[in-house]
């Protein structure tokens, strides 16, 4: 083995050179050696301590590796650690803050790249090694982290089966992140996270991030937001690096979605003192919609973004009432950025927080939902006077009904998929009504049918119907009848409505219609 | 309705088997949405006039 020495005076010649030795790939340089990737096989939670010795102080690697050893799963086996990253988050903040301070800040980061035990790591060759097929198979994500002394934890794509404590189905607002590492083009399902900077920005802008980096990967109509860009869409005015570690106002994490191209809707909860459980089944339809919520909670003066939730499993069926899906709600999935992402809070008193803890919520909707999710709500129960006469209806004591918005080519998409489900005629005819974008779907269904995963019945409405509108109906079925509306009639909605005898339903399993978000698969 | 609209197929028109609807029982239904936009419209100007008190709590920890 070459001794540094040797290695010094061949700087003279060839300042850049890379040798494999203790461990890790380095690149020598005219200001010294430095390592650009490490393999930290993990034998336990305790060996996230090592993180340390390879990862200079200023990314407070041992306060991270306390964050990971009580917050993922012992699923993750290896880490690779990247040094000298670029991280474009990070570089957005450096440029127009941390650059212009008096105490000096590197420009790179690091990045945490997280595996299970089948994958290796040749330090020669830097060559990954895995069995199976797909290398993705084996990788649950990236944490980059910043070089700022506090709150060091940035971007980051951790995949919810490796959170520790994760309950198995829960579903999960995701979307595939790709990530480039040594010539490979991975991908992780999650949603984005990352610590608030203190400074430069604090939970609002965090939260706002987050929810504004989902849309991007997740859909081409929304172009991606950095850091900074999310402080300064919160201002009409450049607010320099003061201003936003005093917070910001709800008003303003409106302007950051209304200025990233969405459509933001602040929805808060009635007085103190008056319930308001609609607030809460409002909140869980939007995120069983796939809108990931700014959450506000006034007296912590903290934001999060709502990402997913937990269903509760009671040991004894529930009286008979009219209930909804936020009934069956036991918890809500978090990310929030002072702690690792998916922070299951509890429906219902808990701590650090609970769901009645949020006082208001932001839902970023697209342009074109015009009926309120208030009008679905209070629309909802009325359907069960259709029963008896025209449908066939369970009892509204021994209901739980459900609601949510999707695209009618979803509607469609899911349909198909299920086609065995339906008669054939009423597929043709989900084919061909001109529904809008975008549709409410208010499910209902018996106690029986929802502990199975079943409906009853499926009303569909127009989301842009007004909100004066008295019969905001596309369609309504259930396995016998089905209602069809004729919308092109405007002021006769009665006159223009047709019924369908269904045929071969009555032994079919309705599914209740869950595609928005990903159930947790706990690894 | 334009003549072109009048003549284009609906799925009112494709779909065979549609029939009429009992309307009075329509009626009352309809009677009771009547009652449901009402109370939503009060319901939805409480929460802008809540929305309004929300918009300047800072959020900073």
């Amino acid at each position: 083995m070459r001794r540094y020495s040797d290695v010094g005076c061949s700087l003279q010649r060839s300042p850049f050179l890379l040798r494999s030795f203790l461990g890790g790939t380095y690149r020598v340089t005219r200001e010294g050696v430095k390592r650009l990737y490490t393999w930290l096989p993990l034998n336990s939670s305790a060996d996230l301590g090592q993180l340390a010795a390879h990862i200079s102080i200023e990314y407070s690697a041992t306060t991270v590796a306390t964050k990971l050893a009580n917050g993922i799963s012992g699923a993750v086996k290896a880490v690779l650690i990247e040094h000298n990253y670029i991280d474009k988050d990070y570089r957005s903040t450096y440029y127009n803050f941390y650059a212009k301070k008096g105490q000096q800040y590197r420009p790179d980061c690091v990045r945490l790249h997280f595996f299970d035990e089948t994958v290796s790591f040749d330090k020669n060759g830097l060559k990954l090694g895995w069995r199976g097929d797909r290398l993705d198979d084996h990788y649950f994500g990236y944490m980059v982290l910043r070089p700022t002394g506090i709150a060091t934890i940035g971007r980051s794509v951790v995949s919810p089966d490796v959170r520790s404590g994760a309950k198995g189905g829960s579903p999960i607002i995701t979307a595939d992140h790709k990530v480039h590492l040594l010539g490979h083009t991975l991908s992780v399902q999650g949603f984005p996270s990352m610590d608030q900077h203190i400074d430069i920005s604090v939970c609002a802008h965090a939260a706002c991030w987050s929810i504004l980096r989902h849309y991007s990967e997740s859909q081409t109509a929304y172009a991606e937001r950095l850091t900074h860009d999310i402080t300064m869409m919160a201002q009409q005015f450049n607010p320099g690096g003061l201003v936003p570690s005093k917070g910001l106002e709800i008003s303003n994490a409106e302007r950051v979605f209304q200025a990233a191209g969405t459509f933001p809707y602040l929805v808060a909860r009635k007085a103190p003192g008056s319930s308001d459980i609609s607030f809460y089944r409002q909140l869980i339809a939007y995120v069983e919609s796939g809108f990931p919520l700014f959450a506000a909670m006034h007296g912590l003066s903290h934001a999060v973004a709502v990402v997913g939730y937990e269903w509760d499993n009671p040991a004894a069926p529930p009286p008979p009432s009219l209930r909804y899906a936020w009934d069956e709600v036991k918890a809500l999935v978090v990310v929030d950025d002072n702690y690792l992402p998916y922070q299951s809070i509890p429906a219902k008193s808990g701590a650090p927080y609970c769901a009645e803890d949020i006082d208001s919520f932001i839902v970023a909707l697209p342009e074109k939902v015009f009926y309120p999710a208030d009008a679905v709500d209070r629309l909802s129960p009325e359907l069960f006077k259709l029963g008896g006469g025209l449908l066939d209806l369970p009892q509204a004591s021994d209901s739980v009904v459900r609601y949510f918005i999707t695209t009618a080519s979803g509607l469609r998409r899911f349909m198909r998929k299920e086609s065995s489900q339906f008669d054939p005629k009423l597929l043709e005819i989900v084919m061909q009504l001109p529904f809008a974008q975008f549709v409410w779907v208010v499910e209902i269904a018996s106690r029986a049918d929802w502990d199975k995963g079943q409906i009853s019945a499926r009303a569909i409405l127009d989301a842009t119907a007004s909100l004066r509108d008295d019969m905001p109906f596309w369609l309504i079925h259930d396995r016998t009848t089905a209602l069809v509306f004729n919308r092109r009639t405007i002021g006769n909605a009665i006159g223009g409505m047709r019924a369908l005898k269904l045929n071969g339903m009555t032994g079919t399993a309705l599914t209740r219609m869950a595609q928005n978000l990903r159930p947790t698969q706990p690894k | 309705m334009s003549e072109t609209e009048k003549s284009e197929k609906t799925v009112f028109d494709v779909v065979e088997g549609l029939t009429e609807v009992d309307s009075e029982l329509m009626k009352e239904f309809q009677a009771a949405m009547q009652n449901v936009v009402e109370e939503t419209a009060e319901t939805i100007e409480q929460r802008r006039l809540r929305a309004a008190q929300s918009r300047h709590i800072q959020l900073k920890c």
